[in-house]
């Protein structure tokens, strides 16, 4: 748009890196998240056996690949970002690649997951286990999914040469992003997957 | 503020949030449907039910009454009244009210000048929304 | 005013104020009937003045959001009216439409007027706040399809902004969800989980994007701060309200025969409803106090402000209050919701149409503010209306908590109406203090005549 401000916007010291607006939005999104992680101690502190129970159907292994997935996502991403101040948009792109990439192997193993959970009949009223899984999973893997939509708007930029190494917000936007969408699962992960 | 925060990025996260959300609504909206016919007991929803209901409407009851704690507030809630009460009662009572009101200043309900039919399907309404699963809701029999 | 077509908004308003008298009196006959039940019985039944209290209400508000638009919409979009004369025309035929279906209320059974209306055919009266006959829920429809046609060419035909575009997105939003009253299942719990996209998704959803155009256009004018900075604002604001109260919708599938889970999204999501309302008043406050100008119109800039902290204590404060389930499990449907609603309604919606209508008014008669004298008697009317609907609202809740205590919490529950007896000291005190708004009211209305010196329009 064109009312882009016409400072210099590589960050400078002391502020947080990309547009502050996203760091609004990421400050919402963490607090409900934070709401619902706080509903869920809750209801588990009423229900511990119900829980406990419960936790065990679950798929800990693909939990568990789906975190070092986010994880490396997250790496491939850091260099995205490392590449553009280097001015090498070749590089960020394809580092924006790779991650998406690895957001969608995630995408397909979470599916895989869900489908197993929904042959099985369960739902969100199957108990208040299931409601806190299915709403915080599937909660999140829309969160994924946008997240891959923005690094793919920022990728295609790069690819074209739209950021330089004095012009770079919004690839650092998309990254900070893309981190509090992996922050969210490496919290979400051991706390509905394995804590009892 | 900082001048990084531009419009046009609130105007995004407006118009993406509110997209996702309305999305989730109708996704929760969905699966509500394929649980209720559990909750409401559908099946037994008979067409004196239905005639119940529209009797319930068409007399604008929820005008003073609170059916499942929603309507006015000026009389008891309507939910349980067959539990409480019991289907004569009801009867007996929408059809024993003066037109002219009862003396003294207590609340008045109208003389609605319901048939003998009307009444049966009012009662019918009634006693089916009393066995819907309102998780347990009211906190006891008195509404 | 700076285009004649912005003159249409006139009979709007005024409409407006004299509907919103007849809300206001209905109002203190059902206050009174609480407590002196065979009170115009059995010729005003307390159903019948609650339908006329509530659709009054209803229809006053949607005349001051069209005569909003049609004053806000040639000035943003810098370009004459569409049609003035639709606007005229639908404004008789609302008008009148209106007040042939209270009078339809007034005069007739209610099952005689359903059956004068043909409601066998297609049933849709009888539920909460939609009461109209079908004809007169299709007459809504066709008015504001040709309202929206008309705002929609001007806004097209001109520039386009952010105020204008959130605002038409509201309107349409409230013809688009005004199509769920058509809606209605002999499943009970269908009907009311449907109701309530009507209902929910016009005050905590669309309604509020009107809302924040309107006050948005408002602090633009009297505060001369940059578009860009409170259209920013705008945004975000309204994101958090969608964002928050799409899912709050939970709130109202707690007890209606709704999955339990909704519990749980409903708590969580309407927990957060009150930031919006916080972000307005900070906003208001925030703008004015950065104002560029010294406006001539004060009392505007007070209702402004105004709308800010009334609509966060009455929709956020008083909403938080019995929003969560376990609290809501003991309060729904009691006093409580009452008195959430009287804060709120007044809070957020009376007071921003008083907003518009103390800016553009004096506008409309050809100045840029009435004389001080006039203004002084406004802000008179103002604080006598708010600090009435604040007790209002305390002597509500008041009589809530003891309705609540003595009906559901104690383990000798008493009955219903024992309970209403125990209580009755609030409602004569409710009853007091709503004769106070009405004294508030002549005064807001009295204001309009007052002479006096007047500034030439800027």
């Amino acid at each position: 748009m064109n009312t882009q401000s016409l400072t210099i916007d590589a960050h400078e010291p002391g502020t947080p890196p990309g547009d502050l607006a996203i760091w609004f939005f990421i400050f919402a999104e963490l607090l409900a998240f934070g709401v619902f992680f706080g509903s869920y101690a809750f209801a588990r502190a009423h229900h511990v056996e119900l829980f406990n129970q419960s936790q065990q159907l679950l798929n800990r292994a693909s939990g568990a690949i789906n975190a070092l997935v986010l994880i490396t996502s997250s790496y491939f991403v850091v260099r995205a970002v490392a590449a553009i101040k280097q001015g090498l948009s070749r590089q960020c792109a394809n580092w924006l690649g790779a991650a998406i990439a690895l957001g969608g192997v995630f995408i397909v193993i979470k599916l895989f997951e869900f489908h197993a959970k929904f042959s099985a009949g369960i739902s969100l009223s199957t108990n208040t286990f299931y409601m806190f899984y299915l709403s915080l999973t599937i909660f999140h893997f829309m969160h994924v999914i946008l997240g891959m939509v923005i690094l793919a708007f920022v990728m295609a930029k790069a690819r074209s040469g739209g950021y330089s190494i004095e012009h770079h917000t919004g690839v650092e936007t998309g990254a900070s992003y893309w981190h509090m969408v992996d922050l969210v699962w490496v919290i979400l992960f051991p706390l509905v997957y394995v804590i009892r | 503020m900082s001048q990084a925060f531009t419009k046009s990025m609130a105007r995004n996260i407006f118009f993406g949030g509110a997209t996702f959300f309305f999305l989730l609504l109708v996704a929760l909206s969905f699966d509500t449907m394929q649980v209720l016919p559990k909750r409401d007991h559908r099946e037994n929803i008979t067409d004196a039910v239905a005639r119940g209901k529209a009797v319930w409407e068409k007399n604008d009851c929820i005008g003073c009454h609170t059916l499942l704690g929603e309507g006015a507030y000026y009389a008891p809630e309507l939910g349980n009244v067959y539990k409480r009460r019991g289907g004569e009662f009801v009867k007996a009572w929408i059809k024993s009210r003066p037109a002219e009101g009862t003396p003294g200043d207590r609340r008045q309900m109208p003389q609605f000048n319901l048939t003998d039919q009307e009444l049966d399907d009012m009662v019918a309404f009634l006693k089916w929304t009393g066995e819907i699963n309102t998780n347990n809701w009211p906190p006891n029999i008195e509404g | 005013m700076q285009y004649k077509s912005q003159a249409v908004a006139k009979p709007y308003f005024i409409a407006a104020i004299g509907l919103f008298v007849g809300q206001i009196l209905f109002g203190l006959i059902m206050g009174l009937q609480y407590v002196v039940g065979d009170f115009l019985f059995p010729a005003i039944p307390f159903n019948v003045a609650r339908m006329v209290h509530t659709n009054l209400l209803i229809v006053w508000l949607l005349f001051g959001f069209m005569g909003a638009a049609y004053y806000m919409i040639p000035e943003e979009s810098e370009s004459e009216l569409f049609s003035p004369k639709l606007a005229l025309t639908m404004f008789w035929i609302f008008l009148v439409a209106g007040a042939l279906t209270i009078v339809g209320y007034l005069t007739v059974p209610y099952a005689a007027l359903a059956k004068m209306t043909f409601n066998d055919l297609w049933p849709t009266m009888g539920r909460e706040f939609l009461e109209q006959p079908l004809i007169t829920k299709l007459g809504i429809v066709v008015v504001a399809l040709a309202f929206l046609f008309n705002i929609s060419m001007t806004i097209l035909k001109g520039r386009k902004t952010s105020i204008s575009l959130v605002l038409l997105l509201g309107l349409w939003g409230l013809a688009v969800f005004f199509l769920f009253s058509f809606y209605n299942p002999s499943n009970l719990v269908l009907d009311k989980y449907f109701w309530w996209w009507t209902v929910h998704l016009w005050v905590e959803g669309v309604w509020e994007l009107i809302l924040g155009s309107l006050l948005a256009f408002v602090l633009i004018k009297v505060t001369g701060v940059d578009r860009e900075i409170i259209e920013k604002w705008l945004y975000m604001i309204i994101a958090m309200t969608l964002i928050t109260g799409i899912i709050g919708t939970g709130h109202h599938y707690y007890w209606i025969g709704t999955p339990e889970y909704w519990q749980w999204f409903g708590s969580v999501f309407s927990a957060l409803e009150p930031i919006p309302f916080f972000m307005m008043t900070v906003f208001a406050f925030n703008m004015v106090n950065r104002r560029r100008r010294e406006h001539p119109n004060k009392a505007a800039t007070l209702w402004a402000l105004g709308t800010g902290v009334m609509a966060f204590l009455g929709a956020g404060v008083w909403g938080f209050l019995h929003t969560l389930a376990p609290v809501n499990f003991f309060t729904h449907g009691t006093q409580i919701t009452a008195a959430h609603g009287h804060m709120a309604f007044y809070g957020a919606y009376v007071m921003v149409v008083l907003t518009i209508i103390s800016y553009a008014m004096p506008m409309l008669r050809g100045r840029a503010a009435n004389s001080a004298k006039a203004q002084v008697m406004e802000m008179w009317a103002f604080w006598i209306m708010t600090v009435s609907i604040v007790f209002i609202t305390l002597f509500l809740t008041a009589a809530g908590i003891l309705q609540v205590w003595l009906q559901r919490v104690s383990t000798t529950p008493m009955g219903f109406m024992a309970t209403q007896d125990q209580v009755a000291l609030f409602y004569w005190l409710r009853e007091i203090t709503g004769v106070m708004f009405l004294v508030g009211l002549v005064v807001y209305i009295a204001s309009f005549f007052v002479a006096g010196e007047t500034k030439e329009a800027a």
